[in-house]
């Protein structure tokens, strides 16, 4: 079943057309990973996803209901649909229990005892229970990352987006970020994830796509895509990073 | 601290401003005192009006009003004022009438009714006694004099002007240009014989060179066509006291030979004397500061986030407010609130309530920058990690960008209570009596003005370095978390 879909998207900012009209199509506990080389515009194309960035054209569908439809209600969807940034965007004013539980006490009315509980169970799972109190500032990356990764699954979203969640990380910990990912798509979460770790694409993705200059340029399994590139600017593109 | 103790404590400073400003609006002419006049008087100028030690309004105009609305039974209550202020206030009807040495000129008979006079006196030269080189008018040529705004003695000064090449300075109130002279800033000064006479009685060093000129006569004025019957009762009661000798019992307490000189107390002395008032005008200083900034700690928070808003209406309203608020001085604006805006808008405002309103004003459009400033300097990622998780702009705003800005925040406005609080001096202007006022209302009873100016710097100091300390500390707490 289809879980997300675009189509022909469009964005630009100011004269610069950043997307040129993308079509994709994401079933139900797929984990699709994007890649592709800096500037061609995976972040925007993620970002479209959950209507932080406004689309100009195109739709893009969850659940068959229209996000650039303005009667919708955007953050109902939001909701539904967990976010995880390349820089980590943790509350430094919250503890880490606090910006895992804040969304769900404002959003859920959620009591502080479920709360908490939640919270707990969401550390657990990504292997933080002990730092529930600490503040942001005291973590490491990637202990921050994988806190961040709890707080977008606090509100029990069906789609997961990674925009470059390992990029920001000292080599030494991207395993423990990667493998909570990977807990993640084996549990059947439907995933987005732009990434440069060849390795989790190969490993994880049921599908690579390759983008360029705003535009899908190739799709196809992990397989099809590293073992047999069709595209001139894919076997570019792989050559230089592989 | 957790960020629930955080939220009362802001709710209960609010609470809080929000009594005292309530407080400060209870008009001083509210409809259920209708028969109670409003009557402006100078704030310093002895021997008329002035205040004493204990802080009461005492002076020849003091008690020969107290007198007249005794023998016409009607009740009236003192604003003291600058005297431009006063004339200002009485022609906007902010006062019912006004009593303060003031001289019945032609001029002034076009915006005022006057009472039948009640003193004769003409103004008069002073120079410093030492001053040897001054000893008539002939001498004045290159010279500087010093006179009191919108005075007869001022008139007087500007004829003197045409015959002699005079440069004239302009002040205030009678303390200060006293002290002009004695410093040597000015040569002379001119000012009514009797408050001059008074002065120089009370151990000021200042001669008078020539005679005083001739009559001026002082009336009790109300604005143009206003309050016929208090014009009316004044002129029965003066009769009255003139008849059974009330009148010059009062003219002989100040001006006869009998009336008693103040000692001149040394520093402390002079401080001591005045512990009270200070303190008084201190408090003032305070509730102004503290009501001014609470409210403008709200209002701009707003037209803060109003500029950080995607909208781009709200970002232009929040433009044009801190364009306009930050262009007019503090002084113009808050002549506009005491003097224009009753005038306007057909409404009475009390001294108080249009300082608060001009401060509050004033610090919102500098809170606001800094509102903006502060939200600006968060990082975007922080409002898109929040807007993702599904929260909506505003509690985004509220529980994740506006906590963090305000750290950013603390120390520009801690400054910013700084500003405010010396700001407040500037409402004196206004008649409001705060710490500086009471400074002024001192120096014109004690002539200790070089004393009493380093007192009042003293006690702004203080309580500036023991509030920043404070804040200091409270700005630490709340950093300790990163
Ligand atoms: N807010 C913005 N305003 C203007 N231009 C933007 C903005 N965001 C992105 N761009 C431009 O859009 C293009 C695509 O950017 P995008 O961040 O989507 O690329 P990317 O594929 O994620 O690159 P990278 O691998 O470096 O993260 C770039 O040319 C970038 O400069
Ligand atoms: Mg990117």
């Amino acid at each position: 079943m289809t879980k997300l879909r675009t189509e022909a998207l469009r964005k630009s900012f100011g004269d610069l057309e950043v997307l040129k009209g993308l079509d994709l199509e994401v079933t139900e506990g797929e984990v699709v990973v994007i890649i592709g080389p800096s500037g061609s515009g995976k972040s925007t194309f993620l970002r479209c996803m959950n209507l932080l960035e406004e689309v100009n054209e195109g739709r893009v569908i969850v659940d068959d209901v229209d996000l650039t439809d303005p009667k919708q209600d955007i953050n109902k969807i939001r909701q539904n649909i967990g976010m995880v940034f390349q820089q980590f965007n943790l509350f430094p004013h919250l503890n880490v229990m606090e910006n895992i539980t804040m969304a769900p006490k404002q959003l859920k009315d959620l009591s502080g005892d479920d709360a908490r509980t939640l919270g707990t169970r969401l550390l657990d799972s990504v292997g933080m229970s002990d730092k529930a109190d600490a503040y942001p500032s005291s973590l490491s990356g990637g202990q921050k990352q994988r806190v961040a990764i709890a707080r977008a699954l606090a509100m029990e979203p069906d789609i997961m987006l990674f925009d470059e969640p390992t990029s920001a990380l000292d080599p030494e910990m991207v395993g423990e970020v990667l493998a909570v990912m990977k807990k993640l798509a084996q549990d059947g979460m439907t995933m987005v994830v732009v990434t440069h770790e060849m390795g989790f694409a190969r490993e994880m993705a049921d599908r690579v796509i390759f983008m360029d200059e705003g535009l899908i340029v190739e799709k196809g399994t992990p397989e099809q895509l590293f073992g047999d590139p069709q595209n001139e600017r894919t076997r570019d593109f792989l050559d230089k990073i592989l | 601290m957790s960020t629930k103790r955080k939220r009362q404590s802001i709710y209960g400073l609010l609470f809080l401003a929000i009594m005292l400003f309530t407080g400060t609006l209870s008009p001083v002419r509210g409809q259920a005192e209708e028969d109670t006049y409003l009557i402006a008087t100078d704030v310093t100028f002895a021997p008329f009006e002035f205040q004493n030690e204990e802080g009461e309004y005492v002076g020849i105009d003091v008690e020969l009003l107290a007198a007249i609305a005794e023998d016409q039974g009607f009740d009236y209550e003192l604003a003291p004022m600058n005297f431009s202020a006063g004339l200002q206030a009485l022609e906007a009807n902010q006062v019912d009438g006004m009593i303060a040495a003031m001289g019945i000129t032609p001029e002034r008979e076009e915006s005022f009714n006057f009472s039948d006079p009640y003193f004769e006196s003409g103004p008069v030269l002073a120079v410093r006694d030492d001053n040897a080189e001054i000893t008539s008018y002939d001498d004045l040529d290159g010279k500087t004099l010093a006179v009191k705004v919108g005075t007869t003695g001022a008139e007087f000064a500007a004829e003197l002007a045409e015959d002699y090449d005079i440069a004239i300075s302009q002040f205030e109130d009678s303390a200060t240009m006293y002290e002009d002279v004695l410093a040597g800033h000015s040569d002379g000064a001119i000012e009514d014989y009797p408050v001059m006479a008074y002065a120089i009685q009370q151990g000021l060093d200042l001669r008078f060179p020539e005679e005083p000129e001739l009559g001026d006569e002082y009336g009790f004025a109300v604005n143009q066509g206003q309050n016929p019957e208090l014009l009316e009762m004044f002129n029965a009661g003066l009769a009255n006291v003139l008849e059974d000798g009330t009148y010059d019992e009062i003219v002989e307490r100040y001006l006869g030979d009998s009336s008693e000189v103040a000692p001149r107390s040394g520093f402390f002395g002079l401080f001591q004397a005045n512990f009270g008032d200070l303190m008084t005008g201190l408090r003032r200083t305070l509730i102004l500061t503290l009501v001014a900034f609470a409210i403008s700690l709200v209002a701009g928070t707003i037209i803060g986030l109003f500029s950080a808003t995607p909208s781009k209406v709200l970002n232009v309203i929040a433009n044009i407010y801190v364009t306009i608020l930050r262009g007019i001085p503090l002084i113009v604006l808050a002549f506009f609130m005491y003097f224009t805006v009753p005038q306007l808008f057909g409404i009475q405002i009390s001294a108080f309530t249009a300082g608060i309103i001009t401060l509050s004003l004033n610090t919102t459009a500098y809170i606001a920058e800094q509102v903006r400033g502060g939200l600006a300097a968060v990082d975007k990622g922080q409002l898109e990690a929040a807007r993702s998780l599904g929260l909506p702009y505003a509690v985004a705003m509220r529980k994740v960008v506006l906590p963090q800005a305000v750290k950013i925040m603390i120390p520009s406005l801690i400054n910013q209570f700084v500003i405010t609080l010396k700001d407040t001096s500037i409402l004196s202007v206004i008649g409001i009596v705060e710490l500086t006022q009471t400074g002024r209302i001192i120096i014109a009873r004690s002539y200790q003005s070089g004393a009493m100016w380093i007192i009042v710097g003293f006690i702004y100091l203080v309580i500036i370095t023991l509030l920043t300390k404070l804040s200091n500390r409270v700005e630490r707490r709340l950093m300790r978390n990163d």
